[in-house]
C-alpha cells in the first residue's frame, strides 16, 4: 500500500496540476473517480494482467467503456497509464488526487461515527468546533456504529478523537490492568 | 501477601474514583505488513523517531523509519499477535525505563520489567532510553580511580571513575571474568553497577547472577538482560537501557560502573533490524550509522562537576560529583581488532585492555597482554602507592618480553640479561590471579613492592603465587594497621617503605611457602 502511493504520487501530482491549469477539478475528480471504479472491476483487472491478450484491444475495450464519460484528456492519460502498465494504480492516483484536492480547497474530510442519529444543529456544533481545533473547513461524513454504545468518535486524516463509551471503557481496562 | 476480597475491590474502587475520563486526540495508522519483528505502518503522520507506538495486545514498538508513506517500526517483544489492519497509536513519548535505588539488586529485561520473579520494582521515576551525553562545560577530567581488584589491571592500566575502558579479546579469554571480578570489588565502595548482558545464553546470566549472589555483590548491582532468545530491537536497546539506569546515579552525585557484556553481539543485533528495514548495508553488512551507534552510547559514560550534579538535582545535593565508568566488550575473530566494530569501539574508548588466547592457555590468567593493552586517562586516577610501584612493573615486562626469546639459552647469557629474564618471569607468574578474589589496594602494594625490591628474585618461579599468599596472610595477621592505613589512603611514603621493608625481610627469615 505504501510503495503503490509512491509510485502513484507522480501521476496524482500531474494530474492535479493540469486540472488546476485548466480550472476543472471537479472534472478530472469526477473522471478519475469513473476510471478508478472500471479499473476495480474484476474482469477488467483480470483482463489487464492477462499476458495473453493483446494490449491495444484491452486499451480499446477500457477506452471504449470510457467514452461517454471521459474527455480527451483523460483518455491520453489512460493511454498513458497502459503504455506505463500502471493501469492498477488508479485507486491510489484516486485518493491522493482527492486529497491534494481537499489540500488545495483548504478542508478536511472528518468521518463522525456515532452510536445515535445526531441532530442537524448538534451536527453544526462539531462541525464549528472541529473547524476551530483543526483550523480546516470541515467536511463532514456521519457513521452510525451502535458498537460505540454511546458518544462520538471523530476521525480525520490520521487523527482521532474519541468520545465514545467503547473509548473510555477501553481506557478504564487498561487503568485497571 | 494475602488480600481479602473486600480489600480488592476496595482497591479497584478507589482506581475507578481516580480514573479520569478524557477525549483526547491522538495520532491512528494502520499496519500494512508484518516481517520478523518489522512492522510498516500506514499513516502517523506526526510519529516522531524513537517514539514508542502502541499496538493492540499490549504490545509496543519503536518507530525507526520515518518514510514519506510510511513508518518502519520494531516490535519490542512478540510480534506474531499483530496483523495487517491492526490499529496503531501514537503515545508522544521516547521510549522510557524505569530507574532507581529501588533496581538495584534486581534482574530486569531491556525495557526495564523484572524477570528475577521478585515482584514489581517500587519506582516511580523513568528515563527515556536516548539522551545526550553531558555537555562540555559539564564534564570534569577523571581523576578518582576504579579499583578492578586484578593486579595486572590496576597496576598497569588503571581505570578512572568516569572512564570507558574497552576490554577486548577473542571468545574464551576470560573478558567476563574480569568484569565480574570488578563488580564483586565494588562491594563497599559506593560505586553502583549495572551489567548489561546482550545476547548470550540465559544458562550464561543465570550463573552470573548467581556467582554475583554467592559473592554478595547484588546489593550494589542492576543486571540487564537481552539475552540470545529475545528479539534484535530489545538486543539493540538494552545497552541503553542499562546506560540510564547508571545515569541516574551519576546525576544523583554517585559513582557507577557499567559493564556493556558484550557490544558486537549490539551491533549484530542493530545490523539486522537495519537490513529488515531496508537500509543500506556497508562494511559487513553494517549500516552506516554503527559507529554512531556506540560512539553515543559510550559519550555518556562521564564524570560531572559539582556544579552539574546540583543543577540537575535541583540543588539537593552539593559539592559531589557524579560518574559513570563504562567497560564495554568486545569479542573478536581469531584476534583479528582490525575487523569493522572493534576499530570503531578501539578509537572511542579511552583505552583497552587487549586479552590474548595463547596467554590464556599457556595459563597467564587474566591473560592481559600488557604491550597491546593502554589506559588513555586512568593514570591520572591511579591510587598513588601503586602509581609508585606498579610502574617498574610494566617496564619489567617490556624488558622481559624483548628478551623472552633468548631464556632457553640461559647458560650463555651475561648476568645482568639473566636477571631481567628472571625478573621478567617471576613479575609475569606474580601478575596471575584467581577468578572471584579481587584484591585490596594494600595487598596489591605489598606484592608489587616486592617484585620492585627484588625480593621475588629469590623466590622460584613456581612458588611465586604461594609466596604472594603466604606473604598476605602474614601481613594481614602481622601489619594489619599498615594495610589498613594504606588501603585508608592509598599514600606512599618513606616511612610505609621502611615498614614494608621490614615487614618482608622478617617474612622471609620466619616463615616458609
Amino acid at each position: 500500500m505504501s510503495e503503490l502511493a509512491t509510485l502513484a504520487r507522480p501521476y496524482a501530482q500531474a494530474v492535479f496540476k493540469r486540472a488546476v491549469e485548466t480550472d476543472s477539478i471537479e472534472k478530472w475528480s469526477e473522471q478519475l473517480f469513473f476510471i478508478s471504479e472500471v479499473m476495480s472491476d474484476h474482469e477488467i483487472k483480470s483482463l489487464v494482467i492477462n499476458p495473453k491478450v493483446n494490449i491495444d484491444k484491452t486499451l480499446g475495450l477500457v477506452l471504449d467503456i470510457c467514452q461517454d464519460y471521459v474527455d480527451q484528456e483523460a483518455r491520453t492519460f489512460i493511454k498513458l497509464l497502459f503504455e506505463n502498465k500502471r493501469l492498477s494504480l488508479m485507486p491510489s492516483i484516486l485518493s491522493l488526487f482527492e486529497s491534494l484536492k481537499s489540500e488545495h480547497g483548504g478542508y478536511i474530510h472528518a468521518d463522525v461515527l456515532t452510536a445515535y442519529d445526531l441532530s442537524v444543529e448538534a451536527l453544526d456544533n462539531l462541525s464549528n468546533s472541529l473547524a476551530l481545533a483543526l483550523g480546516k473547513k470541515i467536511h463532514i461524513n456521519v457513521i452510525l456504529d451502535k458498537s460505540l454504545i454511546g458518544g462520538v468518535l471523530i476521525r480525520a486524516g490520521d487523527i482521532i478523537i474519541d468520545g465514545s463509551i467503547r473509548g473510555q471503557l477501553q481506557q478504564m481496562q487498561k487503568t485497571l490492568q | 501477601m494475602q488480600l481479602n476480597p473486600s480489600e480488592i475491590s476496595d482497591l479497584i474502587k478507589k482506581k475507578i474514583e481516580n480514573f479520569e475520563l478524557s477525549s483526547q486526540a491522538h495520532t491512528e495508522g494502520t499496519v500494512v505488513s508484518v516481517s520478523d519483528g518489522i512492522v510498516r505502518v500506514h499513516g502517523l503522520s506526526d510519529a516522531m523517531q524513537g517514539e514508542m507506538l502502541e499496538f493492540p495486545g499490549n504490545t509496543f514498538g519503536m518507530a525507526l523509519n520515518l518514510e514519506r508513506d510510511s513508518v518502519g517500526v520494531v516490535i519490542l517483544g512478540a510480534y506474531q499477535h499483530i496483523s495487517e489492519g491492526d490499529t496503531v497509536k501514537c503515545t508522544g513519548r521516547i521510549l522510557e525505563v524505569p530507574v532507581g535505588e529501588a533496581l538495584l539488586g534486581r534482574v530486569v529485561d531491556a525495557l526495564g520489567n523484572p524477570i528475577d520473579g521478585k515482584g514489581a520494582i517500587e519506582t516511580t521515576e523513568t528515563s527515556p532510553i536516548e539522551k545526550i551525553a553531558p555537555g562540555v562545560i559539564a564534564r570534569q577530567s577523571v581523576d578518582q580511580p576504579v579499583q578492578l581488584g586484578l593486579k595486572s589491571i590496576d597496576a598497569m592500566i588503571p581505570v578512572g571513575r568516569g572512564q570507558r575502558e574497552l576490554i577486548i579479546g577473542d571468545r574464551q579469554t576470560g573478558k567476563t571474568a574480569i568484569a565480574i571480578d570488578a563488580i564483586i570489588n565494588q562491594k563497599g565502595t559506593g560505586i553502583k553497577c549495572i551489567y548489561v548482558a546482550i545476547g548470550q545464553k540465559r544458562s550464561s546470566i543465570a550463573n552470573v547472577v548467581r556467582k554475583l549472589e554467592e559473592h554478595g555483590a547484588m546489593g550494589h548491582t542492576i543486571i540487564v538482560a537481552a539475552s540470545a532468545s529475545e528479539s534484535a530491537a530489545m538486543q539493540f536497546i538494552a545497552p541503553y537501557t542499562g546506560c540510564s539506569m547508571g545515569e541516574f546515579f551519576r546525576d544523583q552525585g554517585e559513582d557507577a560502573l557499567i559493564i556493556y557484556d558484550d557490544l558486537t553481539k549490539q551491533a549484530w543485533a542493530y545490523r539486522q533490524v537495519s537490513l529488515l528495514l531496508r537500509r543500506p548495508p556497508g562494511r559487513e553488512a553494517y549500516p552506516g550509522d554503527v559507529f554512531y551507534l556506540h560512539s553515543r552510547l559510550l559519550e555518556r559514560a562521564s564524570r560531572i562537576n559539582a556544579a552539574e550534579v546540583e543543577r540537575l538535582t535541583n540543588g539537593r545535593v552539593k559539592n559531589k560529583t557524579g560518574s559513570l565508568t563504562a567497560l564495554p566488550i568486545i569479542e573478536t575473530q581469531g584476534g583479528d581488532v582490525s575487523a569493522f566494530v572493534p576499530t570503531n569501539v578501539i578509537s572511542i574508548t579511552d583505552g583497552q585492555i587487549f586479552l590474548e588466547s595463547n596467554l590464556f592457555n599457556s595459563g597467564i590468567r587474566p591473560a592481559v597482554n600488557a604491550g597491546l593493552s593502554v589506559s588513555r586517562v586512568g593514570g591520572a586516577a591511579q591510587t598513588k602507592i601503586i602509581k609508585k610501584l606498579g610502574g617498574g612493573t610494566r617496564l619489567d615486562l617490556a624488558q622481559y618480553r624483548e628478551l623472552a626469546a633468548f631464556a632457553q639459552f640461559a647458560s650463555d647469557l651475561d648476568e645482568s640479561t639473566r636477571k631481567q629474564i628472571e625478573r621478567g618471569q617471576r613479575v609475569t607468574e606474580l601478575m596471575k590471579q584467581n577468578q572471584y578474589s579481587p584484591m585490596s589496594v594494600a595487598e596489591m602494594s605489598v606484592s608489587l613492592f616486592a617484585a620492585n625490591e627484588g625480593f621475588l628474585d629469590e623466590v622460584e618461579v613456581n612458588k611465586v603465587l604461594a609466596f604472594e599468599a603466604a606473604l598476605h596472610l602474614y601481613m594481614k595477621s602481622e601489619y594489619t594497621d599498615l594495610m589498613d592505613r594504606i588501603n585508608a589512603t592509598g599514600d606512599f611514603s618513606n616511612e610505609i617503605k621502611q615498614e614494608m621493608q621490614v615487614a618482608i625481610e622478617t617474612f622471609m627469615k620466619t616463615h616458609s611457602w
